[in-house]
């Protein structure tokens, strides 16, 4: 039994480590914006389409990962600047409805880049390496995930719990317009957030693709949308929680995948039930019981209307 | 219902003015060789602008942001399809699962509703949770539902109906509708103007409701929520009925989206392309039909035709025109979708309606809300 | 002695540990115009909310017309941090209204921050505000069958915007008032939901001198007309002290005084609990 599910196990606890750090992005946007950045699971694809060309033009691997990074940093600031600033008095929905402008966009920017056809993503020595533990073998990069995120989560914390940037970063999400009166730069925490949450992503998305091989432009798509629901489930805002969320969305999802294996093994069931159709479509059905349940998620705060 | 009930001669322009529109595509389809670009464009924006109409309904007029139009047009196609796959085909269509469980067909016109009222008794049930929701957490509920629909579609237990993760197909489509002779030669092109009634039809029911004492009622809603509670608009109920009735024509959309391509797959109706309605929307602005449907017409013929040079390699003498190349076109679709967005909010007619283009400029009624 | 319409035992309002409002007890005879006053942040409109049932208040009752419209007292987890009192007397059931519903039993609100439909006219905003009392349906709504109804519901909405003196403005577009009428707006499309009980959350706000003057006649005269019970939050004492039957006055939720206007401007509580605030 054991043996049966340790590998979806550990397929989970990777990609749902991939998803935290996608989710951060996400969750630090709404916090600050209460906007639901749909362009942010494109973000995290052209990072990986970004480290296949560079990877291709020749440089050593230790530049395209740094350049990966730091393309990517300037493609999320520049997104914030051009879609969504000058939305910043708008209605919320024309200002949602410009990140999924930009969804769009750079998927047919990929698309037209590309050629639309699947990209191979470069081995990146260390992590793409083979390792057996407890019988199943897996990518280096299965283990490497899961701690890389908790340091990186840890760190974050510490940087918004103790910098002023990460006060700064607070209070805008608790109130955007006092503190603005409070003398707080708005627009440059608002930045900050972009090149955390776009960092993220692009760390993310090393990790996630050496483990899937291939990106085409749509691959950020579902992603990105279950990151979003690990943000919604561990409660919008939170950091904590988004990781839990995506923690538990990852493995859920994997196991899924092997149910129909597992229940078999366990002479559950005798035949294929086709199960793994629904792995997707777990994740909402999930997000869907959470917010009905708990609307505010696992660590969210209430806030109550004024009327 | 903004002015008096009298005499309005903005009501007769825009009345001609559809009419004949009507009347130019029968005669052109009467004229133009069949495979021209013009029916193709003119069939999916027909579909599509029925679709966006429904979408805007909650969008626009309800202030519901939902994105689960996708969702409901797969309902839509897969009963449309469902239902009228002729008889002898089926042992052909569903190959692999003993020519399926369903072993009659419809009419058209009654699967066409049949394909409706699925969609609106899965977002009557879909409702009951989610609509209780705030905007942003709405739309990504009813995205997540949509994706939730998608997986239940292709999962091969449901094979025997809905044929598993396999393409449906023989169904009629809107070449069905041409007359022929006894020889299969087309004496009558129909293709396109049946599409069009269709959607027409289906269009007018969505502009009466909206003028309707009910629309007022949804109108209100969408202005302030807490208002219209107090002033006796049972909210739950109101924004139910119109994520149902906004569904059974999103369904019915499906269906014709299904009859436009005449094979349909549960994997194509992705969030992308709820998305791309969305979008539609934007463009020909919130709030407004004639600008949904504008807009579709616009956004079909952009993407399937007027752009298409920008896909293929041109020359300007001995001068090759850079960029050009697969992929382009939809490049700068993007981008003109971008700047509408970001600097054209209002979108081609903001909340203005067709006959109020023909309306003299009176400064009271006008222009008041920017 | 006339008849009791509206009822409020032991209200309390918390959110978390902040008591908006604390322990209220008033009643509201028919044909009465009763005014609730205090300090800004004093818990009135609070008060207005818990009646309304856009709150649902943490302990205590709340009647219209003899019949409980919200009733409720501190559970679980509100148990431990409730700072009222009386925790116990009202455990035997739970009422919980929608707002919709409490409107369709008669009684009707404006808002202290104009919340009028943005997107409509003067006409069309009180026309919506008829549609509860309305019989069609939404099918027949849809196929335009119900002329004679919307027709009727037209020229009602037309009297009561002659009433409030903005007939001329019918088809101007609601937001597009100046702020004083966009307040008689709001009182005539309460109206346009035959109320029993009005609301009024500080009717004089942001009007001038003159308008407010002419306010208090005007509520006096809408009172009669259409039969009207008035319950008001106000901070212009002059309009107070000339409409009012009755003044309650609150001070951090708390209810301090209650009486007749010339008991109210003699109370000592009230004097210190104004003269208090001004301070801040």
């Amino acid at each position: 039994m054991f043996n049966t599910v340790f590998p979806y196990l550990l397929t989970g606890i990777s990609v749902g480590g991939q998803y935290a750090l996608i989710a951060i992005g996400y969750t630090m946007v709404y916090g600050i914006l209460r906007l639901i950045n749909f362009a942010h699971g494109d973000v995290f694809m052209v990072a990986g389409i970004v480290m296949v060309y560079l990877n291709a033009s020749g440089l050593p691997l230790w530049l395209s990962v740094l350049l990966t990074l730091l393309i990517t940093v300037v493609i999320g600031f520049a997104i914030e600047r051009v879609a969504y600033k000058p939305l910043r008095t708008a209605p919320r929905m024309s200002i949602m409805i410009s990140a999924i402008g930009v969804s769009y966009t750079l998927q047919n920017l990929v698309l037209y880049i590309t050629g639309g056809l699947n990209q191979f993503y470069p081995k990146v020595s260390f992590i793409s390496d083979s390792v057996t533990i407890f019988g199943a073998s897996t990518k280096m990069v299965t283990l490497v995930t899961p701690i890389l995120t908790v340091i990186l989560v840890v760190a974050l914390v510490q940087l918004i719990n103790h910098t002023k940037i990460g006060m700064a970063m607070r209070a805008v999400s608790k109130d955007f317009e006092t503190s603005q009166l409070m003398g707080i730069k708005i627009n440059s925490v608002i930045s900050t957030t972009f090149i955390i949450g776009s960092f993220l992503a692009a760390v993310g998305s090393m990790l996630y693709f050496t483990n899937y091989n291939t990106v085409i432009q749509t691959s950020g798509a579902m992603p990105g949308l279950k990151a979003f629901v690990a943000a919604v489930f561990g409660g919008i805002g939170s950091i904590p929680g988004a990781v839990v969320g995506a923690f538990i969305i990852g493995i859920c999802e994997n196991i899924i995948k092997g149910l129909d294996i597992i229940l078999f093994k366990a002479g559950i069931t005798k035949q294929n039930l086709g199960l793994a159709t629904f792995s997707d479509a777990f994740t909402f059905a999930l997000l869907i019981v959470i917010l009905i349940v708990k609307p505010t998620g696992l660590f969210g705060e209430k806030t109550t209307d004024k009327v | 219902m903004k002015t008096k009930k009298k005499f309005n001669p903005a009501m007769l322009w825009a009345a001609l003015v559809i009419v004949l529109v009507y009347v130019a595509v029968f005669i052109t389809e009467q004229l133009l060789p069949a495979s021209s670009m013009l029916f193709t464009v003119l069939k999916k924006g027909a579909t599509y602008a029925l679709v966006a109409v429904s979408m805007n309904l909650l969008n626009g007029f309800t202030g519901l942001f939902s994105l689960g139009q996708a969702g409901f047009m797969l309902i839509g196609a897969y009963t449309y399809a469902i239902f009228t796959i002729p008889v002898a085909d089926r042992m052909n269509v569903y190959q692999y699962y003993n020519g399926g469980l369903v072993q009659f067909a419809m009419p058209v016109v009654p699967a066409l509703i049949m394909a409706g009222l699925a969609a609106a008794l899965f977002a009557f049930l879909i409702g009951l949770p989610v609509l209780r929701l705030k905007s942003d957490y709405l739309a990504i509920a009813t995205l997540g539902f949509a994706e939730i629909i998608r997986a239940i579609f292709q999962w091969n237990k449901l094979g025997a109906l809905t044929n598993g993760s396999n393409i449906l197909r023989e169904f009629p489509t809107f070449n069905d509708f041409n007359i022929r002779n006894a020889e299969g030669e087309v004496t009558l092109y129909l293709s396109t103007l049946v599409p069009f009634l269709i959607a027409g039809v289906c269009i007018a029911l969505i502009v009466m409701l909206i003028n309707s004492t009910f629309g007022r009622s949804l109108r209100a809603i969408k202005d302030d929520e807490i208002a219209a509670e107090a002033m006796g608009i049972n909210l739950f109920h109101h924004k139910q009925m119109s994520f149902c009735i906004s569904s059974f024509f999103a369904g019915i959309g499906g269906a014709m989206l299904a009859m436009y391509q005449s094979t349909i797959q549960a994997k194509a109706f992705t969030s992308a392309m709820t998305y791309e309605i969305l979008l539609i929307v934007v463009i020909g602005g919130i709030g407004s039909v004639t600008g949904s449907c504008i807009s579709s017409f616009l956004f079909v013929a952009c993407s399937e035709w007027w752009l298409r040079f920008l896909d293929q390699k041109q020359m300007i003498g001995n001068f090759e025109v850079p960029l050009l190349r697969n992929g382009f076109r939809l490049v700068v679709f993007s981008i003109i979708i971008m700047i509408v967005v970001l600097f054209f909010r209002q979108g081609i007619m903001g909340t203005k309606e067709l006959p109020d283009l023909f309306k003299r400029k009176k400064k009271s009624q006008q222009e008041v809300k920017a | 002695m006339s008849r009791n319409v509206l009822k409020i035992e032991h209200m309390t309002m918390q959110f978390g540990g902040v008591v908006a409002v604390h322990d209220l007890s008033m009643e509201i005879n028919e044909g009465e115009i009763v005014a609730l006053i205090g300090p800004n942040g004093a818990g009135k409109t609070t008060a207005f909310n818990c009646v309304t049932s856009v709150y649902e208040p943490t302990n205590g009752r709340v009647s219209f017309m003899g019949k409980p419209i919200a009733q409720n007292s501190p559970n679980k987890k509100m148990r431990k941090i409730y700072a009222g009192t009386m925790p116990d007397a009202f455990t035997d059931k739970t009422v919980r209204m929608s707002p919709d519903q409490v409107t369709k039993l008669g009684i009707a609100r404006t808002f202290q921050n104009i919340r009028l439909f943005g997107g409509m006219t003067v006409l069309e905003n009180v026309m919506t505000a008829m549609h509860l009392r309305r019989k069609s349906n939404m099918f027949t709504a849809t196929l335009h069958l119900n002329m004679k109804e919307e027709k009727a519901m037209r020229q009602k909405a037309m009297d009561l915007l002659e009433t409030v003196g903005l007939k001329e403005l019918q088809d101007e577009m609601a937001t597009s008032l100046p702020y004083g009428k966009q307040r008689l707006l709001e009182i005539a499309r309460a109206l346009a939901t035959e109320p029993k009980l009005l609301l009024l959350d500080e009717p004089a706000a942001g009007m001038n001198p003159q308008e407010t003057d002419e306010l208090s006649a005007f509520i006096k005269r809408i009172k009669d007309q259409f039969n009207l019970t008035v319950f008001v939050i106000e901070h212009h004492m002059n309009l107070i002290m000339e409409i009012s039957d009755r003044i309650y006055v609150v001070d951090f939720g708390k209810l301090i005084a209650e009486g007749t206007p010339a008991e109210i401007q003699e109370n000592p509580a009230v004097i210190a609990a104004y003269l208090g605030g001004e301070d801040e």
